[in-house]
């Protein structure tokens, strides 16, 4: 049936920079902010802005992803017209078919998902950000100003946009000229990665793109300058509020402290405005006669009996009595076992930590600090160190020190 | 799988909760944080692999409808079968009020009841807390070749005036059930959960509205207890129930201990209920939580210890709850002092009140006041 906005959420990338939190699953799939995955949030906001179609581009380690979203029931797009869909790429007649070249040809290769629904618009999304946002307001003014292509931007300072895609704009908002990490920025708006488009015109850009043997079939680097190249009318849309790229362990470590001040970044409490999730099963935490807990998230089926300061724990987190927790993220079903301290890291699901274990450490001066990660699954031995910035996939044995 | 249909009653409204139940039925009591009681029973038959329940409602049942929804938290949104709430239709006695017994109920969804697709059926209260094994209630029941199944607790907790007992001769087979007796002796006492072939509940529920019988235990299982074939099936965990404020709070209590808490919410056999897609539970820089169990979306900076705290409460700073119970929602502000309260829905509790009740009568504060 005939929709007048559906959304392509691209799910398929990889999220290298994440190292070992996605050497398992999508990046989209990567645990946020105590209760969620990172996918909840532009999800939510589809079915918060009243969009309940919603097409979810996977080709890296799907499986997870998969049945995360399973039929959309947590969001509620369980719907009988509609909904979520999940789209891999597919072969084709005559040994046709191949993996999602670039963020363009994802698209590309789903125009007939896309012809199912004849939308007048389509909204683009990507699963590595934080925010919320009302994507009507957006396609409002899409469809206000008559544009062909609308694109959300940020306000940065000066110095930000040098990192940034810039969108240079006339008094109107409309973009005149895009420029990709700009040495010296001629505007601080930068490009969110969230697009709408008229439908009928982008489906003749990826078309012509496709066609185009030199193309990198991406948004950014080939539809856009090419819309603007032939004169398209297009608009930046203004946001304002808490929008963040937790495309690194560091943006990722972040923005899940950011989370610990909800008042100030995303309020999260905020019942205009839910941020759904598919929960598991798990009665409410329980915290033992030694608990020390400040400034920190915990969920349900947690058991806290040690101190846990500034950090995020997921649920069914164990912290043992005499353990020792600052400044990390513990991800569902982590266990620090007694007298164990782990600190300025990331322990992803299920790994352990044993007991007296050290793992990460607080900022100092020298330049190879940074956030310890502990891959989901591993063990890292009694008595054993992590040093900070360590990335462990494997197990790491007692006394031993990686 | 199984052949076994689920029916719920959930139509009492215990008068000796107070406060607590004046605006529901007990079956929609908010226990343990985030838990309404008939999220247990109903989990327990879903965990056994029934896929069509009936809920039996009479009045004061918005708020449970509210809580079930279309069953899909229990995954009972079903194109077959799935959850089926039923409000009375029509039964003899009208106007009385709440049903009379159990058979006067059963009575009162009979069109319900002839379309059951199952062979056989479970029947229970849903103000019960407890992770029952329903299966093998079951299993038993098939085994053991008997015509009705009785789920009993050796662990006796109901108040006597209130419960019902067996008594079990050698051979295993129940001779003796005694209802609200004045006291409970060595007995056996009755979780009041039935399971027996679809065939035997119709012919009873035919017979018990052709003469005038309410009562399940006094007016079906008392006299025929030679000729039926009752035998218990004995749970051995724990089983608590709600009987007044008192009870209330101390089973509230119980949770606090590990090995009940192990039990009642056994990862293998979870107790599902409402998603409400809280965020996780905030903690403040100074806050205090100790002895606690405390559901996913409250904001913390006061002190919490030993005390039950459902999704959404806030705690503000230099607030300090002890031993108490809040339900959803409840807000206690700054400077405010609670010990032995239980705090219905969305109470507010005013900065540097101090409110205090005690273990054996602790201080019930109704839905939405203001203190």
């Amino acid at each position: 049936m005939k929709k007048e906005v559906v959304a392509m959420l691209l799910a398929g990338g990889q999220g290298s920079r994440l190292y070992a939190l996605t050497s398992h699953v999508a990046k989209p799939a990567v645990p946020f902010g105590g209760k969620y995955r990172i996918i909840d949030f532009p999800l939510s906001n589809c079915v918060n802005s009243g969009i309940d179609t919603v097409g979810v581009l996977t080709q890296y380690r799907p499986l997870e992803l998969n049945s995360y979203l399973g039929n959309g029931q947590p969001w509620d797009l369980d719907r009988s017209d509609g909904g979520v869909h999940i789209l891999p790429p597919y072969m084709r007649e005559g040994d046709q078919g191949t993996w999602y070249k670039g963020t363009a040809n994802a698209i590309y290769q789903n125009i007939g998902f896309l012809d199912l629904y004849d939308p007048e618009y389509v909204v683009i999304l990507s699963g590595d950000h934080i925010y919320k946002m009302d994507y009507a307001d957006m396609v409002d003014l899409h469809k206000k100003t008559g544009a062909a292509c609308t694109i959300s931007v940020l306000e940065v300072t000066m110095e930000e946009a040098t990192r940034f895609g810039i969108m240079n704009v006339d008094a109107e908002d409309r973009i005149f000229e895009f420029e990709e990490k700009p040495k010296h920025p001629k505007s601080n708006l930068a490009s969110m990665g969230i697009y709408v488009f008229t439908w009928s015109k982008l489906r003749q850009y990826l078309i012509d793109d496709e066609a185009d043997p030199n193309s990198s079939n991406d948004f950014g680097k080939n539809i856009i300058p090419n819309m603007l190249a032939a004169g398209e009318k297009m608009m930046a849309y203004r946001f304002q509020g808490y929008w963040k790229d937790v495309g690194t362990i560091n943006s990722l470590w972040d923005a899940n402290m950011d989370m610990l001040a909800p008042r100030s970044s995303i309020d999260l409490y905020d019942p205009s405005w839910p941020i759904y999730a598919r929960t598991p099963i798990k009665p409410p935490h329980v915290t033992g006669p030694d608990a020390k807990i400040s400034h920190s998230l915990v969920t349900g089926g947690c058991q806290v009996d040690g101190t846990v300061e500034n950090s995020v724990l997921f649920h069914s987190v164990t912290v043992e009595q005499g353990a020792d927790v600052q400044y990390s993220i513990l991800m569902p079903g982590a266990v620090v076992k007694a007298g164990a301290k782990v600190s300025y890291a990331i322990v992803a699901e299920n790994a352990v930590v044993e007991s007296e274990a050290v793992v990460g450490s607080a900022p100092d001066d020298s330049p190879e600090w940074g956030i310890a990660v502990v891959a989901s699954g591993v063990t890292v031995g009694e008595k054993a160190v992590v040093s900070p910035s360590a990335m462990i996939r494997e197990d790491v044995k007692g006394g031993e020190r990686a | 799988m199984n052949d076994l249909h689920g029916i719920l009653f959930a139509y009492r409204s215990d008068a000796n909760l107070g406060e607590l139940t004046r605006p529901r039925n007990t079956c929609s009591l908010a226990f343990g944080g985030r838990y309404r009681l008939i999220d247990f029973m109903l989990s327990n038959y879903v965990n056994a692999g029934i896929t069509d329940v009936g809920v039996i409602v009479h009045e004061s049942y918005q708020s449970l409808l509210d809580h079930l929804g279309s069953g899909k938290d229990w995954d009972l949104s079903r194109k077959h079968g799935g959850l089926r709430i039923l409000p009375p239709f029509s039964y003899a006695e009208q106007g009385h009020g709440e049903y009379r017994g159990n058979m006067e109920a059963l009575a009162g969804v009979a069109g319900y009841l002839k379309n059951i697709r199952q062979d056989y059926v479970i029947m229970a209260w849903g103000d019960v807390a407890v992770n029952l094994d329903v299966e093998a209630v079951y299993d038993q029941h098939i085994a053991s070749g008997a015509d009705i199944t009785v789920v009993c607790t050796p662990t006796l907790n109901g108040a006597p005036r209130f419960s019902e007992y067996v008594e079990v001769s050698a051979d295993g087979r129940v001779t003796d059930l005694s209802v609200h007796p004045t006291s409970a002796g060595k007995a056996l006492e009755s979780l009041e959960i039935y399971v027996m072939s679809k065939q035997l509940l119709m012919d009873m529920v035919e017979y018990c509205a052709a003469h005038d019988v309410h009562s399940f235990s006094r007016g079906v299982l008392q006299p025929r207890l030679k000729s039926l074939k009752l035998m218990p099936y004995i749970h051995q965990g724990y089983a608590g129930r709600f009987q007044s404020v008192g009870d209330y709070f101390q089973r509230s209590m119980d949770l606090l201990d590990p090995a009940i808490r192990a039990d009642l919410f056994n990862p293998a056999r979870p107790i599902r209920t409402k998603d409400m897609s809280n965020p996780s539970t905030y903690y403040g820089p100074n806050s205090v939580s100790k002895c606690s169990l405390v559901a996913d979306g409250c904001y913390i900076e006061g002190e919490v210890e030993n005390s039950i705290l459902s999704r959404g409460v806030i705690v503000e700073k230099g607030a300090k709850v002890v031993n108490s119970v809040l339900m959803q929602g409840t807000v206690v502000k700054a400077g405010a002092s609670l010990a032995y309260v239980i705090a219905d829905k969305n109470v507010t509790i005013n900065a540097d009140r101090m409110l205090m009740g005690h273990s054996t009568y602790p201080l019930a504060i109704a839905k939405g006041t203001v203190v």
